[in-house]
């Protein structure tokens, strides 16, 4: 393999990296709760802001353990508050109002930080470089690649196995997945569900905030960019099958390699993924890996 | 459908078009009073015919559209590169807009009318995102790229050009023919068929009803609307900004729609009145913020009154009502059943 082909796969890797995270919280809360959720680009957006600005203030490892949480909060704050009361509406309410809560915060963040970018630094410790090629022999000469771009590769996988598992090998995922089956029974045999429902919309936007954290120094912070990272993401989502965590996985690799090796091309690179959303839904309607069913 | 002289036709369309032309062509009067400058009043009117549309689609059918903007905006380009290359006259680029809008529509339509509502909603704005990157990248130099289309001639009419009054004229006219064709849809058996998209197609299929067929109908007529605006929005103003065929463009006709009341056709267009004198003489007062506090109002018109403007009013009627005496009215809920 070539070092051209390889560095363009690692970059895929990463672009898909990114879009991952957005879509996963995205495709669990609506695989859980039937909720499209349009404020999720906000709630991204939300975490790098607040990422910017702990980290500016206190270093950038506070920053990690309190930014998912806080949005975890705010989630839960907001699915309490106003989602909640949506779930007996038809699906276009539930668009319509969560595109209200993203206009919201977008006004809201503009307002007061300002509509331009706000640089986002690396912290220290992963803004140098990798020498890939001390590590991997097949490469032949100087391969370098950023230390930070390799750290969000790294921090998708882990949150895309740790959801993972969390939905998989615990009673709480079971609950989960049993309430994303039929809700109605699991209400009958006394669980109450409405409270993980909170908590799984909580997940989701705590997953949106390690998206922002990590993101943001590579996506750039102002308030646009919560729904330019919107429609990419609901692109995986909706090319992976509405509500597959795998499928949202595979479809985010697909359209980051898609990016990665169109970019030779710039004016390709700028619609490949909307030609690739628009091949995948003629050929297969329900995405790569959507289950019958659903949504239907 | 209806006998000449049914005095059910004159409640339902002569008399609310007559309204509402009186309302429009009376504009240039009274608008100036509440803090509307001239030119303000055309604008609404062409956002008046963009919502309206999108009404026909949301309202009736229950589609909810994200990407409206790529109607009006390849509209738009249409429209400002005929006037550029053909022709400083109106009527071959407004021909030129609806038959560009008639083949978008007629393709999105095809791919994403058998989908249901959330898929469509995605799948809407993906189309319209595409759109404006294209715009932006691959026909950046039919599009003049990130700058808009500019330096198009002044647009003409029969050799007149058009300023303030004649254009404010022919945007009423449209705005007024659109809403007569609205109303005319909604109480025609085609604006049945949409309904009963909307209250359950299933059923409507059983019934041996082609209803992908009326939707994708719905889906063009909707589109049209939008092309017509961005038509005129153009020859208005001959400049296509590249914002014409962003989402927020798609957003400002979902927010106008949804706090004027979806599915009114009147609401809708009090929406589109309302956001425009908003964002263009409220936001003096209220400063840039103008569009975080129309984002509260649109949340919370979506928790507590789904209904918008319409359904305000309805209960404050109802309240009046209530208020006067439950004794000689003793139903008084009766009438403010039927939407």
């Amino acid at each position: 393999m070539s070092n051209a082909v390889f560095l363009q796969l690692l970059t895929g890797l990463q672009l898909g990296a990114i879009y991952m995270l957005i879509a996963l919280g995205l495709t669990l809360i609506f695989g859980t709760l039937g909720v499209v959720n349009f404020a999720h680009g906000a709630l991204f957006m939300l975490g790098a802001y607040l990422g910017v600005i702990i980290a500016g203030e206190t270093g950038f490892l506070l920053a990690i353990l309190l930014v998912p949480p806080l949005l975890f909060l705010i989630g839960l704050l907001l699915e309490r508050g106003i989602i909640q009361h949506f779930y007996d509406r038809p699906h276009t309410d539930q668009i319509l109002v969560t595109f209200g809560i993203a206009i919201v915060v977008q006004e809201a963040l503009k307002w007061i930080f300002g509509a331009n970018n706000i640089p986002f630094p690396t912290p220290s410790w992963g803004s140098g470089v990798v020498m890939l090629h001390e590590y991997l022999p097949f490469l032949d000469g100087i391969v370098v690649y950023p230390q930070w771009r390799l750290i969000l590769v790294v921090v998708s996988l882990v949150t895309v196995l740790a959801l993972f598992g969390l939905l998989q090998f615990t009673r709480f995922g079971l609950v989960v997945r049993a309430g994303m089956r039929d809700s109605e029974i699991l209400r009958f045999l006394g669980i109450n569900i409405e409270r993980r429902f909170a908590i799984v919309f909580g997940l989701g936007a705590g997953i949106a905030g390690i998206a922002g954290l990590f993101g943001g120094p590579v996506t750039q912070v102002y308030p646009g960019i919560g729904m330019a990272y919107l429609v990419p993401s609901f692109l995986v989502v909706v090319i992976g099958g509405m509500g597959s965590v795998p499928g949202a996985v595979l479809a985010a690799l697909l359209l980051g390699m898609a990016l990665s090796f169109s970019a030779e091309y710039s004016n390709i690179q700028q619609i490949i993924i909307y030609l690739i959303a628009v091949i995948v839904l003629l050929v297969r309607p329900r995405g790569l890996l959507g289950k019958k069913g659903v949504l239907e | 459908m209806s006998d000449p002289g049914d005095t059910n036709a004159l409640r339902g369309e002569v008399l609310p078009v007559a309204i509402f032309a009186a309302i429009a062509l009376t504009m240039p009067l009274w608008f100036p009073w509440i803090g509307g400058y001239s030119g303000l009043d055309t604008k609404i009117l062409i956002f008046v015919i963009f919502v309206l549309g999108f009404d026909l689609l949301l309202g009736f059918t229950g589609y909810l559209s994200f990407g409206h903007a790529a109607f009006f905006g390849t509209s738009a380009y249409t429209t400002g590169l005929t006037l550029l290359h053909f022709s400083a006259e109106i009527i071959p680029a407004m021909l030129m807009s609806v038959l560009v809008t008639f083949v978008l529509a007629l393709l999105i339509g095809l791919l994403l009318t058998k989908r249901t509502g959330i898929y469509f909603a995605i799948l809407t704005l993906a189309f319209a995102s595409m759109l404006y990157r294209a715009a932006l990248s691959i026909f950046s130099d039919w599009t003049g790229g990130d700058n808009g289309l500019t330096g198009l001639p002044t647009p003409v009419l029969f050799g007149q050009p058009l300023h303030d009054t004649p254009m404010f004229l022919l945007v009423a006219a449209f705005a007024i023919l659109g809403f007569w064709i609205a109303l005319r849809i909604a109480r025609s058996p085609f604006g049945l068929m949409l309904r009963a998209i909307k209250s359950n197609q299933e059923r409507l299929a059983y019934t041996g009803v082609d209803v992908s067929l009326y939707k994708l109908w719905g889906f063009i007529v909707s589109g049209l609307y939008g092309g017509v605006a961005g038509s005129l929005m153009v020859i208005y103003e001959p400049y296509v900004a590249t914002h014409f065929l962003h989402w927020t463009m798609s957003g400002e006709v979902v927010i106008m729609a949804v706090i004027g009341g979806v599915g009114t056709l009147i609401g809708p267009m009090i929406g589109a009145g309302f956001m425009m004198y908003f964002e263009n003489v409220a936001s003096a007062w209220i400063g840039e913020q103008w569009l975080l506090v129309l984002g509260l109002l649109f949340v919370l018109i979506m928790m507590y009154m789904p209904g918008g403007f319409m359904e305000g009013g309805r209960r404050l009627r109802a309240w009046f009502r209530h208020r006067r005496g439950i004794a000689d009215a003793p139903t008084p809920e009766e009438n403010d059943t039927h939407g």
